[in-house]
């Protein structure tokens, strides 16, 4: 039963996707009231069908339903409910379910939100998103059915995948991640509208900006938590390794980034509106790449999916998506014509274009990098991989750069600067970069990279707070009035986005600091100890206490347990363990480790012998680690002031209806 | 129309569609077995259900398919009715084997009386058998000349085609 009304709810959910679409393309060339209902109710029913599916999947899977093929394949008895609730997205079809569920609250959100404000793109818009929605629930209607029918149910059922299993943050990761990417369907719809249309306003890039900055904050979060994960769970004391699937996160998100800002220029000054719609096309098709690398099996990688049918209709769907950007933006570009000019080259506009240069830069280094092994292996039949030196040798550079950019960008003014202006901007936050330099060189920095970093971060540093203190000093000399008060009325009333932009900033800075320090300056040793042995790592004396053998229902650990302790102080103890799962033959580690925002103690099970007493161990102090994640949430909090309303822009969305597409009206007072 | 946009998008966007589907079929997991050519691993294991326990070397002589599977596997059940029909077919002239993968013998048996056997299901009990034929994740199958050397592997379920297709390269079946 349960199967059938879930193939039910998904034939019904690719209808109305499929129907809307039509409609929407049908009626939107020119506008009709009756056509837009009709396509807005289609969104909606998309959203209701799909959000049922999930509930019906999630109750089949809490209740262990074996009938339900999927349930079949991922359920197991044994799995506390947590599990059972999070293998939704823990395999293939689950997960393109999911991705249902949350292309459809997007949708019914942000139709709900545009429909006022921008009525005459909204048709446009629609038909690309329910266009989309209408191919993930083909997927799920033939080549990835989450619902079919077991006869001969089993009792019982295999389990997740175990590595998924193994940590509370893979909980977290997957529904950051696809917030991320599947909400860039959103402003890629917009912007395809927006070619469409031939038009740009002022009015319109703030709600391109809008709705790309909500994903980006999420794909962020799911970058650094996916990483966080790695670091947590995979044992080997990395967080990044340049794996293809983590490349495909981190392409659509510096397209997107490069898109942020340019839609700043495209803002203020109505120029580079086909650059950056361009820039918000190719973030799409990057998560559509990157969905592609992570359900083909052509990648090979701690995420892959088992091998499925479903990659070449992805292929066939990407190069759809991308043949249409390519003919989209070669048709309709022209008729986005600039509202201005870019103006003199040394000036906050000169170093947007720069710095836009070097996010495409940095993409097509990724991208060339995570596709070359499939050109070799095709002509060669070798297999190769590019690996972490090609990388790290041009994305420490480019980093670099891009943090040189944050510092000098904000620090010259819009517009013309003379001479004079330009020294008295540039010069001050040079005290910044010497000391924070200076303070490196103390803790023992000597890699050369590190110390430029540590130049441009405090460079950069300085510019930032600088730019976030100015505003503030203004008010309270000016006007008189006091810190919290200034505070309150300057910052987070008035010119929130641009001190929201610069809590961003502040929180790049350190993560590219952080990465810099933690990837040159860790220590690390590998040691078999015995019962009651004592080693040393960095400033810390770990004894081998006692090794456990842990059973659980649905794993068997090996528990070491490690005191910790550092100048004749104790700090405890750490329990790294080797867990193996029932279904599987290869041991995963859990690693354990002290995290302070200074540096982590990391210890890692190799090999452990509970009866003979004896343990293989890999001991790293990893410095400013719990910086990174620190500083990333300080990221997200910032792309979140951003995001919300301004009070000027909440009273225009009063008046209902199309008076309300005033152009220009909608737009922030700029600081 | 912009002819420099559309040169330049194309110029992007066509080798990467390229290069993509020159390797859609590719598979990173199973390069050329290592396995293939050598000597099939030896193995002696009690056949469920009683009876001798089945020992390979004894089978040399004919071609032999070995079957990796579980009850847990829901691919397995799909590949289950290709083998029975296939064993049947082929009679004497080529033994078929199921080797069980972590699963214990009760559920087995349960799932044979429901889907109906044709072959000795053995059970590997420390998994010592899965570990000498490398096996990654079931099903996975091999293919064993007369001479007792694997002619082939396939991994994931068989349809008949492929089961036909490597037969053949073990020396049995009609090509």
């Amino acid at each position: 039963m349960t199967p059938a009304i879930g193939r039910a709810l998904i034939l019904l959910a690719l209808l109305a996707a499929s129907a809307g679409a039509v409609v929407a393309f049908a009626t939107g060339r020119r506008y009709s009231v009756e056509g837009a209902r009709w396509t807005r109710w289609l969104g909606y029913a998309f959203g209701i069908a799909i959000g049922l599916a999930n509930a019906l999947m999630v109750y089949a899977l809490v209740t262990h339903d074996f009938s339900v093929s999927y349930v079949a394949q991922v359920g197991s008895l044994a799995a506390p409910t947590w599990v059972s609730v999070v293998s939704l997205w823990s395999s293939l079809e689950g997960s393109i379910l999911f991705w249902g569920l949350i292309l459809g609250g997007y949708i019914v959100v942000a139709t709900r939100m545009m429909q006022q404000r921008h009525p005459e793109l909204l048709p446009d818009a629609m038909g690309v998103w329910l266009a989309c929605a209408a191919f993930f629930a083909f997927l799920l209607a033939g080549p990835a059915q989450p619902f079919l029918t077991i006869p001969n149910p089993q009792a019982d059922g295999p389990g997740a995948n175990p590595l998924l299993q193994n940590h509370v943050l893979m909980m977290i990761h997957p529904p950051f991640l696809y917030l991320g990417y599947v909400g860039m369907t959103i402003p890629f719809g917009l912007a395809a509208a927006a070619l469409l249309r031939g038009r740009l306003g002022q009015d319109f890039v703030g709600a391109l900006r809008t709705w790309l900055l909500l994903p980006w904050i999420f794909l962020t979060c799911a970058i650094v938590l996916g990483g966080w994960w790695a670091y947590e769970v995979l044992g080997w004391g990395g967080y990044w390794a340049w794996d293809p699937v983590e490349n495909a996160s981190f392409l659509p998100w510096l397209t997107a980034t490069a898109a942020l800002h340019s839609a700043i220029l495209t803002e203020r000054k109505g120029i580079l509106k086909g650059w950056t719609t361009t820039l918000i096309l190719a973030t799409f098709l990057l998560t559509i790449l990157g969905t592609f690398m992570t359900r083909s099996g052509v990648f090979n990688s701690v995420h892959s999916f088992t091998q499925s049918a479903i990659g070449p209709t992805i292929l066939v769907f990407l190069a759809v998506g991308l043949v249409f950007s390519v003919v989209l933006l070669a048709f309709r570009v022209d008729t986005l014509s600039a509202d201005g000019a870019l103006g003199d080259p040394v000036s906050r506009e000169g170093v947007f274009l720069l710095n836009n240069l070097m996010f495409v830069l940095f993409t097509f280094t990724v991208l060339i990098g995570t596709v070359f092994p499939l050109l070799v292996e095709a002509s060669t039949g070798k297999q190769m991989s590019v690996g972490r030196p090609y990388f790290d040798a041009m994305a420490v550079p480019i980093g670099a750069a891009l943090l040189f950019l944050m510092g000098v960008g904000p620090a010259l003014p819009w517009g013309a600067a003379n001479g004079e202006q330009v020294r008295r901007a540039l010069l001050p936050p040079l005290a910044g970069a010497v000391v924070l330099t200076a303070i490196g060189y103390a803790f023992g920095v000597r890699n050369a990279w590190t110390l430029v970093t540590l130049a441009f971060g405090g460079y950069a540093a300085q510019v930032t707070l600088g730019e976030m203190w100015l505003p503030l000093r203004q008010r309270m000399r000016g006007k008189g009035e006091a810190f919290g008060h200034a505070f309150v009325e300057g910052q987070l009333r008035r010119g929130r986005r641009r001190f929201a932009a610069y809590v961003v900033h502040a929180g790049a800075a350190v993560v590219i600091i952080a990465i810099a320090v933690s990837s040159t300056m860790g220590v690390s040793s590998e040691v078999q100890l015995r019962v009651g042995e004592v080693t040393r790592v960095g400033d810390y004396t770990l004894t081998f206490v006692k090794a456990d053998d842990v059973m659980e229902p649905h794993r068997r650990s090996l528990v070491a347990t490690v005191a910790v302790s550092r100048d004749g102080k104790d700090l405890g103890t750490l329990k790294p363990a080797m867990n193996q799962y029932a279904r599987e033959r290869e041991p995963i580690g859990t690693p354990a480790v002290r995290t302070s925002l200074k540096e982590d103690l990391y210890l890692s099970v190799m090999n452990i012998d509970p009866e003979a007493g004896t343990l293989g161990l890999l001991a790293m102090v990893n410095p400013m680690v719990g910086c990174l994640w620190l500083a990333t949430a300080v990221m997200a909090l910032g792309g979140l002031m951003a995001l919300v309303p301004s009070r000027r822009r909440v009273e225009v969305i009063a008046p209902a209806g199309a008076a309300a597409v005033r152009p220009g009206l909608a737009v922030e007072p700029t600081p | 129309m912009n002819r420099r946009v559309l040169a330049v998008g194309l110029l992007v966007v066509v080798p990467l569609i390229g290069i993509l589907v020159l390797n859609i079929g590719r598979d990173p997991h199973a390069f050329n077995s290592p396995m293939i050519g050598r000597p099939a691993p030896t193995f002696t294991l009690r056949a469920l259900g009683g009876g001798e326990p089945v020992s390979l070397a004894a089978l040399r002589g004919r071609p032999v398919v070995i079957n990796f599977w579980a009850t847990w596997c829901v691919p397995c059940y799909e590949e289950h009715a290709v083998l029975v029909a296939a064993a049947r077919e082929a009679g004497d002239s080529v033994q078929f084997l199921g080797v069980i993968y972590e699963d214990d013998a009760d559920r087995v048996a349960d799932f044979l009386s429901r889907q109906g056997s044709a072959y000795p299901s053995l059970m590997d009990d420390d998994g010592k058998t899965a570990m000498a034929y490398g096996i990654y994740g079931v099903p996975e199958t091999f293919f064993v000349d007369a001479q007792g050397r694997i002619a082939a592997k396939y991994t994931g379920p068989l349809h008949r085609e492929a089961l036909a297709e490597n037969l053949v390269l073990a020396g049995g079946g009609k090509s």
